[in-house]
C-alpha cells in the first residue's frame, strides 16, 4: 500500500463539501475519480496534497501516519517531494522555457546537480513527445503541448504516484487525445495515478480501478470493468446510463 | 526675441542644467531607489498576508497618500527640528521623496503581485518548491515586469516632483531658475527654460522605459 486516506472531512463556508472519504493506493494502480460536477473529486485530490488544508482526516503514505489537520509544514514539504500533481490549467511557469519548467522542482527544490537535471528533464520531455521545444515558452505552446509539458515537469521528479486534477477538461477537444496517449504511456510503465477525469474512455480502457463520488461521498468503488458493465449503487447506474444516451445522441447527431 | 534675452537665456543655461544633473536627477534617483525597497517590502507583505505587518502597510499608504508632498516636506524640514531632529536639506528631501513615493508604488507593485496567475503558486509547492523560492523565481520576475511601465512613469514624475524641493531650499534645477531670475527679472524666459530641461530629463527617461521594455518582452510575448 502507498497511499491510504482515512475520513477526510473539508468544509468551504459551512458547506460540506467531503464527508468522510477514504480510499486506499497500492504501487501501479490507476485509479480513475468519477462523479457528477460539485461531487468533491477535484477538493478531495486537493486535499490529499494539501493544496486545501481538510478539517479531518488521516493521510499514511509510505507507511506514516499524519493527520490532516495539523500537519506541518515540514511534513508536507516531505511528501510532496515523493509525489507530483498535474493541474486542469497546467499551471506552467510563465517566465520559465519548457526545459526549466521542467528543471525547477529538480535544481531548487531538490539540489540537483544541473546537468544530470537537465538529462533527466529531457528525457521526460522525450517521454511526452515535448524535446523539441526546450527553449520555448509556455504561451508560445498550444494547451494541450502546454499538459504535456506539466505532465513531464511532474515525471522528471520521480514521484512515487502523480495526481490529476481533470487533465483534459480545458483542452480543445482535438488536443484531448494526445494528452491522453502519454497518460496511457505512463500507466503502461506501471506508474502509480490518481486521476479526477470525465474521460470515460481513459476510466474504462486505462485505469484498473473506477472511484465513484456524489456530494461528498464515495458511492462505489469497483474494477473499472466492474464499474461500466455491472455498476452496482443506483447512482452508479444512473451515471453510467447518463454516459450510454449521451453517446447515443452524439452519434444520432453525427449521422 | 531681442539681443538682451538671448544673452540671459545663454548665460542661465549652465546654472541652471548643472544643479540639474547634480542635484535634482541624484534627488529623483536616490529617493526613486529607496523608494522601490520600501515599495517593495509593503508590497509583499501585503500579499503574503503577514499579519500586523499587513495592516501597519495599509495605515502608511492610508496615511502618506492622504497627505500633499509639499506639507510631508514642510512637516519634516520645519517641523522635525522642534523635536531634536534636524536633518539638511537634501537628504531630508530624499526621506520624504522616498516615503511618499513608496506609498504610490507599494500599490502598483501589489496590483503587480496580485495578477501572476495564482496556480503557478501551487505548482511551485506541488514541484517542492518553498514560499520564498516560489516568490523569488516565480511570482516577482513576472509581476516586476508587470509593474515596469507604471514604475518607470513613478519615476518620471519623480523628476518633476522633486522642484518642490525647492521649497525647502535644496538648490536643485528649479531653486536655480528661481535665483537667475532674481538677477534678470525674467520670469517668463528662464522658468520656459526650466521647463524645457524638465521636458528634456523626461523625454531621455521616456526613451529609456520604452527601451525597458522591449528588452523585457521575452517569455514569448507575455503580458
Amino acid at each position: 500500500m502507498l497511499l491510504k486516506v482515512n475520513n477526510i472531512h473539508k468544509s468551504f463556508d459551512g458547506n460540506l463539501v467531503l464527508k468522510g472519504i477514504s480510499l486506499e493506493v497500492n504501487k501501479g494502480d490507476v485509479i480513475a475519480i468519477l462523479g457528477p460536477s460539485g461531487s468533491g473529486k477535484t477538493t478531495l485530490l486537493r486535499c490529499i496534497n494539501f493544496l486545501e488544508r481538510a478539517d479531518d482526516g488521516e493521510l499514511i503514505f509510505d507507511d506514516v501516519k499524519h493527520q490532516l489537520n495539523k500537519i506541518s509544514h515540514r511534513e508536507i514539504s516531505a511528501i510532496r517531494k515523493k509525489t507530483a500533481f498535474v493541474f486542469q490549467n497546467y499551471n506552467l511557469f510563465l517566465n520559465k522555457t519548457v526545459l526549466d519548467n521542467v528543471t525547477e522542482g529538480l535544481i531548487i527544490a531538490r539540489k540537483m546537480d544541473k546537468k544530470l537535471a537537465r538529462e533527466k528533464a529531457i528525457k521526460a520531455l522525450e517521454k511526452v513527445g515535448m524535446a523539441d521545444r526546450l527553449d520555448s515558452y509556455p504561451i508560445q505552446l498550444s494547451g494541450g503541448q502546454q499538459q504535456r509539458v506539466a505532465i513531464a515537469r511532474a515525471l522528471a521528479t520521480d514521484p512515487e504516484i502523480i495526481y490529476f486534477d481533470e487533465p483534459t477538461s480545458a483542452l480543445d477537444p482535438e488536443l484531448i487525445g494526445e494528452v491522453l496517449n502519454v497518460m496511457k504511456d505512463l500507466a503502461n510503465d506501471g506508474m502509480t495515478m490518481l486521476v479526477v477525469t470525465h474521460e470515460m474512455n481513459f476510466a474504462r480502457n486505462v485505469s484498473n480501478k473506477v472511484i465513484f463520488m456524489d456530494n461528498g461521498q464515495i458511492i462505489e468503488e469497483n474494477t473499472s470493468k466492474g464499474f461500466f458493465e455491472n455498476p452496482q449503487e443506483e447512482r452508479a447506474k444512473a451515471f453510467v446510463q447518463g454516459i450510454i444516451e449521451q453517446r447515443a445522441i452524439k452519434k444520432e447527431g453525427e449521422k | 526675441m531681442s539681443e538682451r534675452i538671448w544673452e540671459i537665456l545663454k548665460n542661465a543655461f549652465f546654472r541652471i542644467l548643472i544643479p540639474g544633473i547634480k542635484v535634482t536627477i541624484p534627488l529623483a534617483v536616490l529617493s526613486f531607489a529607496f523608494a522601490f525597497i520600501i515599495a517593495l517590502a509593503v508590497a509583499l507583505v501585503q500579499f503574503a498576508n503577514v499579519k500586523g505587518l499587513k495592516q501597519l502597510s495599509r495605515f502608511y499608504v492610508w496615511i502618506i497618500r492622504g497627505t500633499p508632498v509639499l506639507v510631508q516636506l514642510y512637516i519634516v524640514f520645519f517641523g522635525l527640528p522642534k523635536i531634536g531632529i534636524t536633518l539638511t536639506a537634501f537628504p531630508a528631501a530624499v526621506i520624504v521623496f522616498s516615503i511618499n513615493e513608496g506609498a504610490y508604488m507599494s500599490e502598483s507593485l501589489r496590483a503587480s503581485l496580485e495578477s501572476v496567475p495564482h496556480g503557478q503558486i501551487e505548482a511551485g509547492y506541488c514541484v517542492g518548491m518553498s514560499y520564498l523560492q516560489i516568490m523569488r523565481r516565480i511570482v516577482l520576475p513576472q509581476a516586476l515586469r508587470i509593474a515596469f511601465p507604471s514604475l518607470g512613469n513613478a519615476l518620471i514624475s519623480l523628476v518633476k516632483e522633486t522642484s518642490m524641493a525647492a521649497t525647502i531650499t535644496v538648490v536643485e534645477m528649479f531653486r536655480a531658475a528661481q535665483q537667475v531670475n532674481s538677477i534678470y527679472i525674467e520670469p517668463l524666459w528662464l522658468y520656459t527654460e526650466a521647463a524645457f530641461m524638465y521636458l528634456m530629463f523626461c523625454t531621455v527617461l521616456t526613451w529609456l522605459q520604452r527601451w525597458g521594455e522591449k528588452k523585457l518582452n521575452a517569455y514569448g510575448g507575455v503580458k
